[in-house]
């Protein structure tokens, strides 16, 4: 198989600098290798495939050392490298270099580990406080939740705002931490020259609530509703990932009627997100005719939402072992009814993405991300596929009954903001006829399947396409009722890097519509 | 001198500040509750009849609020920079014909549209100060941008304004007025859509409304303003779309002039004025709900390269049209 192909690539590069292969589940496997020699694994992971990049960089505290696990993500599966360091020398050697993508990935272990990468091109806070406590790593075991109230709210970053910067023609607008053009809190700096912006600084974690570390705290049935809080709109794709990730440790098979019922609601979820976002794009370019009508349609979709599962945003739907509700034969036509209709109304939102001309000026060859930056970057979900990088983790390792629904994965390759939205446009119907293939192949049975609350011990990793992309979970279970170490790694932190590539050089107008079809959330990168 | 009590009945209450007043607040009601129903929402709806006092309300609102004037802002421009645009922008109706004849008995004279036109250029100016004496970034970019976009579209519109003085033979806007048996919107239709374009940009409106774009500069040159101050600001917006629709009633539909029933012709002049006035109103919403707002180089590059051009055709072909209705004697 490709597995053992691309172990076997790695074993002739590294030679003894393999110590241990084990086995993440489901099927996943994991090679630790010594200190040092993590590049050269990573480098080789990354040469296997064209479209390879890193999902995410674990960190676990195993007591006297902390593991690093870099899940790359190359041939259609993860490969995990791991590496374990003492914590008195929690020094590693940076792979930003090897793949630009995995920068916040380390900024964000080495705040939250206090791991130092070494040759990191910008280290510094990303997720904590710029006055949080040296020497404080929140999500070591031996963190002791201490009283911390910050006085000078970003001390650093509000010395970065001084209007008149050293180049006294560049002034900064600072985009955020509160702006119209953001929903949620977050903060860009931009240099700008005149209208064009010559530099971006992203700063995140104004909504940091620590649920990594909190999900540590809980039992497993509660953790559902936990990761579910962590987005509002994509709230089931949460869910679905963390459960599907426990049920892999427990090996536990989900009936298929439940299979199907997932489908359903994590496809609500993605038509529901791609709205909200196209109204928004509408709102961002001072359409605002295109935001209400969409927003209004949308309603459309929490109406079938609450018809499955009673509730209209946060779904509360998916748990271990199932779905908590069944779906009534009679609320069937209902849904299908709705779907139509709001197939209908697509065909015409497509029209007026692809006629109107003030909308095509302010999205077309805008905001443009080639397909090889979107690789190195190592964007996911719409945003690559909108650069002509085709992946879909539905289709590339099949979950919920995504292996029995016939779909399409759109891409297209222009790689500006029109043709990020556009994906979204198309998917919209890609996902409604999902929705009514599986509402007419429904399986009947069970719809959940009971399972024990205590969780054997065992470590898995979970893949779901969000809404936003390539959603990652990594758990890990110590045999108790509560999990040991729950990793969340959401599409938008993957995401962040490319505005920043696409922002600068472009026109200060541009900002707020080439940001937004990236479709940032920020309640999930910051977790 | 003995105080003139009509003379001052037509300056304060009708056609004067009082009636302007009261048709702003109404005008702004029209645009909200035509832009809301365009949009597939309500608009206003509870205060007073469908929501028509709701212009008011906020008006009041504002005046209520705190008055903050921040530190470090160019405090003698900032205070006056409000009143002085609201004050122009109603000063300027004095010229316009509302109930048959000009506010003002003898204030028309042959030229008032130019110096209409030039007071709505300095009034402009006066909102390009407000944001300009504040410190904030977002005010500064606003204002540098509506001084862009103003300078380049005051040329066109001053061109386009010159084709029905032409027609009429006249540059006074009450004899304009006059002389339209049939509105100058049949005779010279595409000077007409070329104005009300130009209007828009004008009036910061959709495509056009680039100055106070929420999304990119918060709101623009308005940003540091709170309480009273935001509200003349908010008002003298108000006030020139109104202008800016009265003008292009003036220029192209007639102005207050149509047919005269039983009673008063002040009356019937006013709602023949009135009601073309929201004709106008509501084709410039029209457009705002059409249109994505543009770039800043984008209504630029129209700006110069299609509206310009295409005005200095259209006044020749204005030229052309008269010529041919009043053969040169």
């Amino acid at each position: 198989m490709n597995t053992d192909k691309i172990l076997e690539a790695l074993s002739n590069a590294l030679g003894d600098g393999i110590l241990q292969t084990r086995t993440l589940r489901p099927e996943k496997v994991c090679v630790q290798v010594k200190v040092g020699a993590h590049r050269d694994a990573v480098k080789v992971l990354l040469n296997q495939d064209g479209n390879a990049g890193i999902s995410a960089i674990t960190g676990v505290d195993l007591g006297k050392t902390i593991e690093l696990m870099y899940h790359i993500r190359t041939c259609n599966t993860i490969i995990t490298i791991s590496v374990n360091l003492t914590k008195e020398n929690a020094k590693i050697e940076s792979i930003a270099d090897l793949i630009p993508g995995a920068n916040f990935h380390e900024r964000e272990v080495s705040d939250l580990f206090g791991v130092t990468f070494e040759g990191h091109p910008n280290p510094g806070r990303l997720i904590l406080p710029e006055d949080w406590p040296e020497n404080v790593f929140p999500l070591r075991k031996d963190f002791v939740a201490l009283n911390f109230q910050s006085k000078m709210e970003n001390s650093e970053a509000l010395k970065d705002n001084g209007r008149h910067s050293i180049d006294e023609r560049l002034v900064n607008i600072v985009f955020g931490p509160q702006h119209p053009a953001l929903i949620e809190p977050e903060k860009f700096t931009l240099k700008v020259d005149g209208e064009v912006v010559k530099e971006v600084k992203p700063r995140i974690g104004y909504v940091h609530r620590g649920i990594e570390k909190a999900a540590e705290n809980r039992t497993y049935l509660q953790d559902i509703y936990l990761v579910e809080r962590i987005c509002g709109i994509c709230n089931a794709c949460h869910a679905a990932c963390f459960c599907q990730t426990v049920e892999a440790i427990m090996g536990v098979d989900v009936p298929p009627r439940a299979r199907y019922l997932r489908t359903i609601i994590l496809e609500l979820n993605r038509i529901h997100s791609h709205m909200l976002l196209l109204g928004h794009v509408g709102f961002e370019i001072g359409y605002e005719t295109l935001f209400h009508y969409m927003w209004r349609d949308r309603e459309r979709v929490l109406d079938i939402t609450e018809e499955l599962t009673g509730n209209r945003i946060v779904a509360s739907f998916i748990t271990i072992g199932g779905v908590r509700r069944d779906l009534k034969e009679d609320v069937i036509s209902r849904i299908n009814a709705e779907l139509e209709t709001l197939k209908g109304r697509m065909n015409f939102y497509r029209q007026l993405f692809e006629g109107d001309s003030t909308l095509k000026m302010r999205t077309k060859n805008v905001g443009i991300l080639s397909r090889q930056d979107a690789l190195r970057l190592c964007v996911v979900g719409p945003v690559a596929r909108g650069s002509g990088v085709d992946m879909d983790v539905r289709r590339d390792e099949p979950y919920a009954a995504y292996n029995e629904v016939p779909f399409k994965v759109i891409t297209y390759d222009e790689g500006d903001s029109w043709a990020r939205l556009m994906v979204r446009l198309d998917e919209i119907v890609e996902s409604i006829n999902i929705i009514q293939y599986a509402l007419e192949h429904l399986p009947s049975g069970p719809y959940r399947v009971r399972v024990p609350r205590i969780v054997p011990a065992g470590e898995a990793i979970g893949r779901v396409e969000a809404p936003r992309g390539e959603l990652f979970y990594y758990v890990k279970s110590n045999g108790t009722a509560s999990p040991e170490r729950v990793k969340v790694r959401t599409p938008t932190f993957a995401n962040i890097l490319a505005f920043v590539k696409i922002a600068e050089g472009g026109n200060i107008a541009d900002v707020p519509a080439s940001f937004v079809s990236l479709d940032p959330c920020f309640s999930c990168t910051d977790r | 001198m003995s105080l003139d009590l009509a003379f001052l009945l037509r300056v304060l209450i009708f056609p004067g500040l009082t009636f302007i007043l009261f048709l702003t607040m109404f005008c702004d009601w029209v645009e909200r509750k035509i832009e809301a129903r365009m949009q597939n929402r309500m608009g206003p709806t509870y205060t007073g009849p469908a929501g028509v006092l709701q212009p008011f309300a906020d008006f009041i609102k504002l005046l209520t609020k705190e008055d903050i004037v921040p530190f470090n802002v160019r405090d003698f421009v900032f205070r006056l920079a409000p009143i002085l645009s609201f004050s122009i922008f109603a000063f300027a109706f004095v010229f316009l014909p509302i109930d048959g004849v000009s506010v003002v008995s003898n204030s028309n004279f042959e030229g008032d549209l130019v110096l209409v036109l030039t007071l709505v250029s300095i009034a402009n100016f006066f909102l390009f100060l407000s944001g300009w004496s504040s410190i904030n970034p977002y005010s500064a970019t606003g204002a540098a941008r509506v001084l862009t976009q103003f300078l380049g579209y005051d040329i066109p519109l001053f061109i386009l304004a010159l084709a029905p003085a032409f027609l009429a033979k006249s540059l006074s806007i009450s004899k304009i007025a006059a002389s339209q048996f049939i509105p100058f919107a049949f005779v010279v239709p595409w000077v007409f859509v070329l104005f009300i374009i130009t209007l828009q940009a004008e009036l910061e409106k959709d495509p056009f409304d680039i100055p106070h774009a929420e999304t990119e500069i918060v709101g623009g040159y308005e940003t540091e303003y709170t309480g009273r101050r935001l509200a003349f600001l908010k008002l003298s917006k108000d006030v020139q779309i109104v202008l800016g629709a009265a003008i292009a009633v003036e220029l192209f539909l007639g102005g207050p002039h149509g047919p005269v029933f039983y009673g008063p012709s002040a009356f019937w002049c006013t709602l023949w004025f009135v009601l073309k006035l929201l004709v106008v109103i509501v084709l410039t919403e029209y457009l705002t709900c059409v249109f994505a707002r543009l770039r800043i180089d984008q209504a630029l590059v129209i700006n110069w390269k299609l509206i310009l051009p295409l005005s200095l055709l259209s006044l020749v072909a204005a030229v052309g049209v008269g010529l041919w209705l009043y053969p040169l004697r």
